[in-house]
């Protein structure tokens, strides 16, 4: 379990002084797949080093298991890395790139080769175990990154955005290989990504950070179906914002007036949105086309084909274009024209209100 | 990828004739030596046959014999002490963080390198005579030790460029893993470094044994490396002898530069 409190890190002083993390509060549950998300320069990879203990924060707590980390240096932690550039020893083979923290850790020879036999085979590189690492390929070194930090069971594994260099096939291919390996495992995985498709389909929990701060912290589902704010509905997936009026809120539940005066039932979030101004946020596939007189009505402008789905843009009066996202079927008939006029209707506790 | 046609020096007038020049002069007069270095006769002008006679003679020579061996001493040991103290300072000036003066630092270590040599030497020899003075001490350590401290920057360029060239986030996957900063050092920075090292060693050693204006001021009586007993041999008679060494540093030099050429080639992969 990793324990994270007030935890901050400016980089220099004075009137260049740059706020990396602010007042970072998150606790790691044990065996838990936990993905830092955000754009670059979010302070995601700053705080992942302050784990690993490359980066000295400025103030706050952290702790593995109720052990201090800020009082150690690097060696000294029971948390290794995988690099975004794998950073493998050039002049060592695989094998003994795997078997160095077992090495340094002055582990006896026979154990030494029995793990590195063990994460040859974990990670499917046995053939390949005598070769250099720069004999192989991207793909390979990436695997052989993980067994190397896998080898020596740390207690948190913290991976900074692994898979960015390699193919999209390769990198679909690895998302699986590394939940499959987390669960065998049973080690905290820590994972750096500004890929959003690979946080949701990865992580137990998401962290979403923006500007040094973490904006909101849940389980994928919740992330996508509930941002709490503007920049996580913008930041991940595909979200319409619509502006309305605040009725009431109590409980989570908000009752919204759209600009067509039409109340809806959406979610809050927690804390409140507390302002009579709101923007709500709508998923396009949670929205469907209807007739005119629905929750919200415009003008179809275009019409989408994607393959697996239909995209309709929808112009309304004050409104940014609102998407509707229809799944397609086989041998189905477009009933809409472009120009038609339409309704957009979704399901009362859908929609979620954002607080900005 | 090509270069843009739009400009090209050899379009320049007289830009083959300026070059071809250039190379005229840099390698005529060593052609010149090499040639005369087999010289039947005794003159280092006038072409009288082939011959090894002045290899042998100086091969005979005992006091080229002892040159040679204080020459290859100095630098050997030079080169050693050199290194080291480069590998150090390449290591406190790549591998700590920006501090102030860091600059100030890299310009002091390149001193030897802008200081003209003239004055080291000068300054060198009225040191060294205060402690001759105190301590009647008039051996070789004075040359190594003046021959170490102005190869300290050749010997540390390269070490520094292969330290700057190197991935920090290996280092740091080493930490990572548990590796304490000496077995970092040991299994991870040094065997990275080696060839930086090797180029830097064989850099001040060809350099050590090319000095004259230092070795010329620090040397004690009777003390002669290479360069200075064949400086010592030209205010008597000349002959092709002084030829014959002169190629055969040469030929040591270019063995060394071709080493040194094969060793940068490995490190780019």
């Amino acid at each position: 379990m990793i324990e994270i409190a007030g935890l901050s890190k400016i980089f220099g002083v004075g009137a260049s002084a740059f706020t990396a993390l602010e007042n970072i509060n998150v606790t790691i549950r044990e065996n838990e797949f936990f993905t830092l998300l955000g754009p670059s320069g979010c302070g995601k990879t700053t705080l992942l080093r302050s784990i690993a203990g490359f980066v000295n924060p400025s103030s706050g707590s952290l702790t593995v298991n109720g052990e201090d980390m800020l009082s150690k240096p690097p060696y000294a932690r029971p948390v290794n890395t995988v690099f975004q550039n794998y950073a493998l020893f050039p002049h060592m083979t695989v094998a003994e790139n795997i078997g160095f923290g077992l090495e340094m850790l002055g582990r006896p020879k026979s154990e030494i080769k029995s793990v590195v036999a063990d994460m040859l085979d974990l990670v499917q590189m046995a053939p390949m175990a005598d070769r250099m690492t720069s004999q192989i390929s991207g793909g390979q070194q990436q695997r052989v990154a993980l067994a190397r930090a896998l080898a020596p069971k740390p207690k948190v594994l913290l991976l900074d955005e692994p898979l960015s260099a390699l193919d999209f096939k390769l990198r679909k291919e690895m998302q699986i290989e590394l939940k499959r390996l987390q669960s065998e495992t049973g080690i905290t995985f820590v994972f750096v990504t500004h890929d959003q498709e690979e946080a949701l389909t990865m992580s137990d929990r998401i962290a979403v950070m923006k500007s040094g701060r973490i904006l909101q912290i849940g389980g994928p589902k919740d992330i996508y179906d509930h941002p709490a704010e503007r920049f996580v509905a913008d930041f991940i997936g595909d979200t319409n914002f619509v502006s309305a009026d605040l009725v009431t809120e109590a409980n989570g539940i908000a009752q919204v007036r759209l600009p067509s005066g039409k109340t809806v039932e959406a979610r809050s979030p927690a804390g409140g949105a507390q302002s009579g101004s709101v923007t709500i946020a709508v998923r396009p596939e949670h929205a469907v086309l209807s007739e005119p007189g629905a929750l919200i009505d415009g003008r179809l402008k275009n019409i989408v084909y994607f393959g697996t789905d239909t995209h309709y843009h929808i112009e309304s009066d004050g409104q940014p274009t609102f998407v509707v996202r229809r799944q397609n079927q086989p041998d189905a008939v477009e009933h809409h024209q472009v120009g038609d006029t339409v309704g957009i209707s979704f399901n009362s506790g859908t929609a979620q209100v954002l607080r900005d | 990828m090509a270069r843009p046609r739009s400009f090209d020096v050899r379009q320049q007038t007289g830009f083959t004739f300026v070059a071809i020049c250039c190379f005229v002069l840099l390698y005529l007069p060593i052609i010149l030596l090499v040639v005369y270095s087999f010289n039947a006769g005794t003159s280092i002008a006038i072409w009288e046959g082939f011959s090894w006679q002045w290899y042998e003679a100086a091969w005979n020579n005992e006091k080229v014999q002892e040159a040679t061996i204080l020459s290859l001493i100095i630098a050997s040991s030079a080169s050693l002490v050199a290194t080291s103290v480069a590998v150090m300072a390449a290591l406190a000036t790549t591998r700590t963080g920006k501090f102030k003066g860091s600059g100030l630092v890299f310009a002091m270590i390149n001193q030897p390198l802008m200081i003209p040599e003239i004055v080291t030497a000068v300054a060198l020899l009225l040191m060294f005579a205060m402690i001759k003075v105190s301590t009647g001490y008039t051996g070789i350590w004075y040359l190594i030790i003046a021959h170490s401290a102005f190869c300290i920057p050749f010997a540390y360029m390269p070490i520094r460029a292969r330290l700057q060239g190197m991935d920090l986030n290996l280092e740091q996957a080493a930490a990572d893993l548990y590796g304490q900063p000496w077995q970092v050092f040991r299994r991870v920075t040094l065997p990275q470094l080696w060839p930086g090292i090797l180029s830097g060693a064989m850099l001040s050693f060809v350099v050590s044994l090319d000095d004259v204006v230092i070795t010329e001021f620090v040397k004690s009586a009777g003390q002669d490396t290479l360069p200075t007993y064949m400086l010592g041999q030209l205010r008597r008679a000349i002959t092709p002898e002084v030829n014959a060494i002169s190629t055969a540093l040469l030929a040591i030099s270019i063995a060394m530069v071709v080493a040194f050429y094969l060793l940068s080639k490995s490190k780019e992969k």
